[in-house]
């Protein structure tokens, strides 16, 4: 049904955790294209088309998963900015981290985020999670264009 | 100064047989200080010279008084000089006010020519030389404490403005009190022993009113000139000026001690309280920063497994299966640290819980997740309703009765949730004003005695990581955690092979 591949944004800046999400990714039947971005400022950058991206034209993410502790500019500032601009606000988030701290996931709710998801330090769980993920936000929900 | 004599003392000098009389006053800061009285046998009269060198003899007198009480006692004025320089000396080198006080224990006495004194704070009496039993200090200090005045309290006669003092009023029928710090109960008082004087008057001064034949009364003076003698009990020596005023000194020397103590003290919750966050903040970040490289470990040796199943044999699969295992035990005890940073650093929701209720649901949470487990729970009263955080001693009770559960190999095990009340809870040895004492008990394995003291220190196990179920090792440092948090405390009995009991309440003694 779907010609082209669903975009999605993974920010993410653990490089084997980033791995981990590819290889489960790759695996689902849905065909995915993945953009990685490695820091808050570079995901906001992509999103809004500003600074190296000033002249891309990729589609818009029909999802974004989003980790918490990045360098610079982190995922909680990253979050409230996508959920406080009218043109990115409708793109489901979904946080994916380390922290399962009780102050971030009320933050992060109250910021707008679609989804929470703590990463686990299990790899059927993890691998159950992707697929999960995949099917939920690229088959069972409707997105906006 | 001219005036007519009054008709009493006429008949006074009348009844002495005094025909002539003058007398000389003798001022001092405008006051009448005393007098110089002449009577003669036979009708005199003065002239007017020589009551003028009376008058200027009375002036010199007046003039000599302020310098005669200055010069009074001058060496052992000297004497007290040399002591104050003493305390200044020792009390700047203490931090305690009462260290340095202690070391001066003979001079504190001398300071004010005293028998005994007490330095008392908060938590302590310090006696030195003779003074009344601490009990019958520390009632004097409560009813003395509205009577201070500037500071200060002073008496020579203790038992005629406090009958309980009647008692020892043998070592302290003189009393000078100083008052250090209100706040920090910081006090010294000085005691005097009953000198039993005789003192010899003119005439008996207790009896100026004679009654008539008519039974009207009438002020008459005194026809007898023997001395009249009385017996003064219950009464120390004075204390001088010169004393209470080395006192009043050594009073702002101390006050210089307590504040600088009060300031270092206030710092020293200061940097106890930042240092404390700060290590809640330590534990919390770096429990968090080392999940990453963790499952880092555990995805690739998953890789390994996934990638390379061909090539790796059995021994091999199993030491990826144990590094598998192993970083999931790690992240258990992370996690477990994690709780335990955030337990202390979370603010405590205190509300009305029923307890009742909260063992009930969390005995059926337990016993669901472990259906293969026949315990027998035993609640003897219905639990009260306590101000507690709910979620927190819902835990406190899960950990308790889950490890009741997990520390049993009896064939028929018993748990029994309870609490103490009161006296009961004295018994139990919580103390003897008390709150609420709840209890956990078992007829489990039980604990030796040599262990007692490590069951709640966080990863100590006392038995193999596998036998009896398992676990981090961190629920009863948690449960203290709750317990502390709450203001309470925990404690256990137990008899190996017979089992354990675990106390605990959740609040602090004074609230009871």
């Amino acid at each position: 049904m779907i010609a082209r591949p669903t975009p999605l944004l993974i920010v993410e800046d653990s490089n084997e955790d980033f791995e981990a999400l590819q290889r489960f990714l790759r695996r689902s039947s849905t065909p995915i294209s993945i953009q990685r971005c490695i820091s808050g400022e570079q995901a906001l950058a992509f999103l809004n088309r500003t600074g190296d991206y000033i002249d891309q034209i990729t589609p818009r993410p029909g999802l974004i998963v989003l980790d918490l502790n990045l360098p610079g500019t982190d995922g909680r500032e990253v979050l409230r900015q996508i959920k406080q601009n009218k043109n990115l606000k409708s793109i489901p988030v979904v946080v994916f981290t380390t922290s399962s701290n009780p102050k971030d996931i009320e933050d992060c709710y109250q910021f707008g985020v679609n989804s929470y998801i703590v990463k686990p330090i299990n790899f059927a769980q993890l691998k159950r999670d992707v697929q999960l993920l995949v099917d939920y936000w690229f088959e069972v929900t409707t997105l906006p264009n | 100064m001219l005036r007519s004599v009054s008709p009493l003392h006429l008949e006074y000098l009348q009844n002495m047989g005094v025909t002539a009389s003058m007398s000389i006053s003798l001022m001092q800061d405008q006051k009448l200080w005393g007098l110089i009285a002449c009577h003669h046998l036979s009708p005199k009269y003065v002239s007017y010279n020589i009551r003028t060198v009376c008058e200027f003899i009375g002036q010199v007198m007046s003039a000599e008084l302020a310098n005669k009480v200055t010069n009074e006692d001058t060496a052992y004025k000297v004497q007290l000089k040399t002591l104050q320089a003493q305390f200044i000396e020792a009390l700047s080198q203490t931090e305690y006010f009462l260290d340095g006080m202690v070391q001066l224990e003979p001079e504190l006495l001398q300071l004010v020519n005293a028998t005994g004194a007490v330095i008392c704070s908060a938590s302590q009496c310090i006696c030195v030389g003779e003074t009344p039993a601490e009990a019958d200090v520390r009632a004097l200090l409560n009813w003395m404490k509205p009577h201070f005045h500037q500071s200060l309290f002073e008496t020579r006669s203790l038992s005629q403005n406090y009958p309980a003092a009647e008692s020892f009023k043998a070592i302290a029928s003189g009393v000078l009190a100083l008052e250090i710090s209100k706040v920090h109960h910081n006090y010294i008082l000085w005691f005097r022993p009953e000198v039993v004087q005789t003192v010899n008057w003119g005439g008996n001064p207790n009896k100026p009113v004679e009654v008539l034949a008519d039974n009207s009364l009438r002020m008459s003076p005194r026809r007898s000139f023997d001395l009249w003698q009385e017996t003064v009990r219950a009464s120390a020596l004075p204390w001088k000026p010169c004393e209470i005023e080395a006192v009043i000194e050594l009073r702002s020397l101390l006050v210089g001690v307590v504040l600088r103590q009060a300031d270092e003290l206030a710092l020293m919750n200061f940097e106890l309280q930042r240092s404390n966050e700060e290590l809640d903040s330590f534990a919390y970040i770096a429990s968090h920063d080392l999940k990453e490289p963790l499952r880092g470990i555990h995805n690739y040796a998953n890789f390994l497994m996934e990638d390379y199943a061909t090539a790796l044999d059995g021994d091999g699969v199993a030491k990826l299966q144990t590094m598998v295992r192993l970083t999931q035990r790690m992240e258990d005890l992370i996690n477990s640290l994690l709780h335990f940073s955030r337990l202390g650093r979370a603010e405590l929701m205190r509300q009305t819980v029923n307890l009742d209720e909260l063992v009930h649901q969390t005995i059926a949470t337990l016993t669901i997740a472990r259906p293969q487990n026949e315990v027998e729970f035993r609640i003897p009263r219905f639990l009260p309703e306590v101000k507690c955080d709910r979620a927190q001693v819902n835990e406190l009770f899960t950990n308790l009765i889950s490890n009741a559960i997990k520390y049993n190999n009896k064939a028929e095990k018993w748990i029994e949730i309870g609490y103490l009340a009161g006296q009961e809870g004295e018994i139990a040895g919580a103390g003897n004003v008390s709150p609420i004492t709840f209890y956990v008990g078992d007829n489990g394995i039980g604990i030796p005695p040599e262990h007692l003291d490590k069951i709640f220190q966080i990863f100590r196990r006392l038995h193999g990581r596998d036998d009896f179920g398992g676990g981090t090792g961190a629920g009863l440092t948690i449960a203290r955690k709750i317990a502390e948090r709450h203001g309470g405390r925990i404690w256990v009995k137990s008899i190996p092979a017979e089992g354990s009991t675990f106390y605990f309440t959740l609040a602090a003694e004074a609230d009871a």
